[in-house]
């Protein structure tokens, strides 16, 4: 006996229900418990379909799917950290490295102007909008892919709409460093200055690289990662 | 049925060995075949299983290629190059860590 159409899509809503929310750790579940299913049938084939895929199931454990989605996030996140480390660098060799000095110099000349922090804190207040709309209006859009029950894969939304975990939270983390401390940049030293200068030029190149270099290659990296990526997408 | 607790190390090894001799395999064929290879003895949990692969593929050992079986995606996984080198790598440490095991529980043998 085969587990049919009607049933492997009984499974993916099964998936669904145990948390399972990604398309790419659905299918991949999915094809096990249809597997399995069918294995149980060969031994037992008066079982109906619910109670086969009950033994399945029990299989994984009492925890359920929770092992599996947690090693496929901290698998995905190890990726995601990859990339964007890959398109950060890009921005430390020829041709980006000019406009990243540029960047640096500007911060080491900038700090050495009278009350420049309030700019800065105001920089920083910019860019803390900015994350939250898209985190707002991403989490809109994930919302109503969900309600359309459109496939979503692990690394679609860490792109889309959990990068925030990074960028938005190292910004605030600035921003509330400088306004507790009440900074004076006049009164550093050089040293310190360069120091500066250089993690405000990484922080913004991996601000612009998981706000917008990312989400505009998101396609092609998806692609790159998921080899099902297209056939899920032309179906 | 044996002690599943002394298998649970070797996890990643067994998977590397079996993908090596089979070139690319899927999560639940690798559980039947290590059934079958020991008659019974070692059964591999999925909720092991699965992390363990997500674990190899994430470190650039495993790569995976999707192919459409009958009504569902099948998600196979076959070794990188560097997938290769380490199972060497981990097959020889645990020929080591056998023999170590001999030297252990069974000296008498292991100083003929």
């Amino acid at each position: 006996m085969k587990v049919n159409e009607q049933q492997i899509d009984q499974l993916f809503e099964f998936t669904r229900k145990h948390y399972v929310e990604y398309y790419d750790v659905q299918s991949e579940l999915v094809d096990h418990l249809a597997n399995d299913i069918e294995e149980i049938w060969k031994e037992h084939p008066n079982l109906t379909f619910m109670q086969a895929r009950d033994r399945a199931f029990k299989k994984f454990g009492i925890f359920g799917f929770a092992d599996v989605i947690k090693a496929r996030e901290s698998a995905m996140t190890k990726k995601y950290w990859k990339l964007i480390l890959r398109f950060t660098q890009e921005w430390f060799s020829p041709p980006k490295i000019v406009f990243t000095l540029g960047l640096f110099f500007g911060f080491f000349m900038l700090f050495q102007l009278p009350n420049i922090e309030y700019f800065i804190l105001s920089g920083l207040a910019i860019g803390i909008c900015i994350e939250v709309y898209n985190w707002f209006m991403g989490k809109k859009q994930r919302q109503f892919r969900e309600q359309k029950k459109e496939k979503l894969f692990l690394l679609e939304a860490m792109i889309g709409t959990t990068r925030n975990g990074f960028s938005g939270l190292a910004l605030i983390n600035f921003f509330n460093l400088m306004n507790l401390t009440s900074f004076d940049f006049s009164s550093f030293s050089t040293e310190w200055l360069v120091v500066l200068s250089l993690v405000m030029t990484i922080l913004v190149i991996m601000f612009n690289v998981c706000t917008f270099v990312l989400p505009n290659k998101a396609q092609e990296l998806l692609e790159e990662t998921y080899p099902e990526y297209k056939i899920v997408k032309s179906l | 049925m044996g002690n599943q607790k002394l298998f649970k190390g070797s996890l990643q090894t067994i998977i590397l060995k079996l993908l090596e001799e089979n070139d690319k395999m899927y999560g639940y064929e690798i559980t039947q075949k290590v059934k079958e290879l020991t008659r019974g003895e070692l059964n591999i949990t999925e909720g092991a299983l699965y992390p363990a692969l997500h674990k190899l593929e994430a470190e650039g050992l495993l790569e995976v290629e999707v192919a459409k079986v009958g009504n569902r995606l099948r998600k196979y996984y076959k070794l990188t190059e560097s997938g290769a080198k380490e199972t060497v790598n981990k097959l020889a440490e645990m020929q080591e860590f056998l023999k170590t095991m001999q030297y252990l529980v069974n000296p008498k043998l292991s100083l003929e």
